[in-house]
């Protein structure tokens, strides 16, 4: 079974005699826990059936010319297609997890901006591994084990301590960081722009604040390095993505370095691709004015008043964004689709319980590094996130 | 804490009367930690009522002992969060598991050491380990890079 817990979407998930092979602990809950905590169907308080509560949401959708469509990052790719045609119906806007988290990243990569490459070829291939911003320990729990530093790679067989080399950079000492060991750096990082004017001097072979050069000497001994960037990276950042995409354009004029964003969403990067491909932008995008803009953020929209209806899917503003943003939320019609209870639901004009992808709904789902995987569901569910959104996109 | 020998020795009788078939106490102290010796097997602590708080002592001291495996190792899984570092980078996974831990997937061989069941590290086939028995090495690849302290042996 494929685990849908985060977005290292394990494939090698087993069951037996009960138990639950080879996944996290993270891992375990998701999977274990599917059938806890349901959401129910439910219009202004009152338990209905779900085509009622479809009916009810389809009402309100055409009550307005001011809705977002926000979340979907663990949707299916296929479910997440439906959600954009409705909006283009719409002609509203849609937004997901990416726009606080890794979007910017993404884009980069699909613009081409920055080379990139896969977790298999990390795993064959790599010398230098550098996790920036980021500790999978808690957000991508198996993604040393199954696909960086640990595994035995076709071309890096010796194993971590002589194969590999990692590189920490955090501004606290992680889990994570506490494994950069032998042959490993952990660099306690205050400022990532001037970690970066580090590197760019030490390419220059002048002192740095911080000391890179012997990094940048462990990358020219090897034909395959790579950066996985986290939040940390991306608000270290502040808005100066080009700093850093120069620097590893620099770096790969004497030794390959590539990128690869380490967003935890299990299909994050599913929906940004998708609507990628339909119109060129990767998130908070209106449909109306044809473009994205920061301005389309759904925290922005809310925030700002610019919407009367929200249809949340799959994710939970009411405990995820500050109050300020939230209480808005209040003054909104909400429709949520989610298939776990959440407190956004508790508020919401109409509520629906959906299927949970991957365990109990086939479909696909794209992994932080971009490759496409096949679900492989162990139950069935009949109403998913795909039933709900060609119910609705139907009925406009 | 690690167990330490020393440890041990300080709640023995020391008085190397040997009746324990070893030539010191420190030599005891020794097997008692490896587990080659029961505590049982120095009689004067359990004969000699001078020794008797000592003797209790050291029997709350040994406790771990009990929850150890034959090698030592200690699992302590409110720490663990199934990451699985340990399993791929076992040196006898590696070995006998080239297609399945060796390359970071779940283990393909019917007897691994180690996996993660429901979402925890469970210790299914000690005898594999290279801590084990007579030729024992003292390897501590898993502890060294589980990055929660979840694993620990008794000699340290
Ligand atoms: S790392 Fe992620 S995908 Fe893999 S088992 Fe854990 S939660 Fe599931
Ligand atoms: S029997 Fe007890 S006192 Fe005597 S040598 Fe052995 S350990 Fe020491
Ligand atoms: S001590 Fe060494 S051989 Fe034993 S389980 Fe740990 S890594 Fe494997
Ligand atoms: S390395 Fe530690 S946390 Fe990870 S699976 Fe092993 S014991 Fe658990």
């Amino acid at each position: 079974m494929i685990c849908t817990g985060c977005s290292c979407l394990c494939d090698d998930i087993e069951f037996e005699n009960g138990k639950i092979l080879n996944a996290c602990e993270k891992g375990f809950r998701h999977i274990s826990g599917y059938k806890e905590r349901r959401a129910k169907n439910i219009v202004n308080g009152k338990e209905v059936d779900v085509d009622t509560a479809i009916d009810k949401a389809l009402e309100i959708l055409k009550s307005t010319k001011k809705a977002v469509i926000y979340g979907l990052d663990t949707s299916t790719v296929e479910a997440q297609r439906i959600a954009i045609k409705i909006s283009e119906k719409l002609n509203c806007y849609i937004d997901d997890n990416s726009s606080f988290c890794l979007g910017e990243f993404v884009e980069a990569i699909l613009k081409k901006e920055v080379p990139t490459s896969t977790l298999e070829e990390v795993r064959d291939k790599a010398y230098v591994i550098l996790y920036w911003g980021t500790n999978p320990y808690h957000s991508l729990p198996r993604h040393m084990s199954k696909f960086t530093y640990y595994p035995r790679g076709s071309k890096r067989n010796r194993g971590y301590d002589e194969d590999r080399f990692l590189v920490v950079i955090d501004v606290r000492k992680s889990e994570v960081a506490k494994l950069a060991k032998k042959n490993a750096r952990f660099i306690k990082v205050e400022n990532d722009i001037e970690l970066i004017e580090s590197f760019l001097k030490a390419i220059e072979g002048k002192a740095s604040k911080y000391d890179v050069a012997g990094i940048l000497r462990e990358m020219k001994r090897a034909d395959f390095n790579v950066i996985f960037g986290g939040l940390g990276l991306k608000y270290g950042l502040k808005g100066n993505y080009s700093y850093l995409y120069n620097l590893i354009k620099k770096i790969n004029e004497f030794t390959p370095l590539f990128f690869i964003p380490a967003g935890f969403h299990s299909n994050m990067r599913g929906f940004n691709e998708t609507l990628f491909e339909e119109v060129r932008a990767i998130n908070k995008f209106s449909f109306l004015e044809k473009k994205s803009s920061p301005s389309f953020a759904f925290s922005e929209l809310v925030k700002n008043e610019n919407v009367d209806v929200a249809m949340i899917v799959g994710t939970d503003p009411l405990s995820s964004l500050p109050y300020e943003v939230s209480r808005k939320l209040l003054d909104m019609k909400k429709i949520v689709i989610d298939p776990r209870e959440t407190i956004t639901a508790k508020i919401a004009e109409v509520s629906i319980c959906s299927a949970f992808s991957g365990i109990e709904t086939e479909g696909e789902m794209v992994r932080s590094d971009g490759i496409r995987v096949k679900l492989s569901p162990i139950d069935k569910s009949e109403i998913d996130d795909v039933y709900i959104f060609k119910k609705i996109l139907e009925g406009l | 804490m690690p167990l330490t020998p020393m440890e041990i020795y300080k709640l023995l009788p020391k008085t190397n009367c040997k009746r324990c078939g070893e030539q010191t106490c420190m030599s005891f102290a020794f097997k008692l930690l490896n587990r080659d010796k029961k505590i049982d097997d120095c009689k004067p602590l359990f004969e000699e009522k001078k020794y008797e708080v000592q003797l209790k002592k050291l029997q709350e001291l040994l406790k771990p002992l009990e929850k150890a495996t034959e090698t030592g190792l200690i699992v302590n899984s409110e720490r663990c969060n199934g990451c699985g570092n340990c399993v791929v980078v076992c040196p006898v996974h590696v070995e006998r598991d080239p297609r399945g831990a060796g390359i970071g997937k779940g283990p393909l061989i019917r007897d691994p050491i180690y996996r993660i069941e429901n979402g925890k590290l469970v210790v299914l086939n000690v005898h594999a380990c290279r801590r084990y028995g007579k030729n024992r090495i003292l390897c501590i690849v898993c502890r060294e890079n589980c990055p929660t302290d979840a694993i620990s042996f008794l000699e340290g």
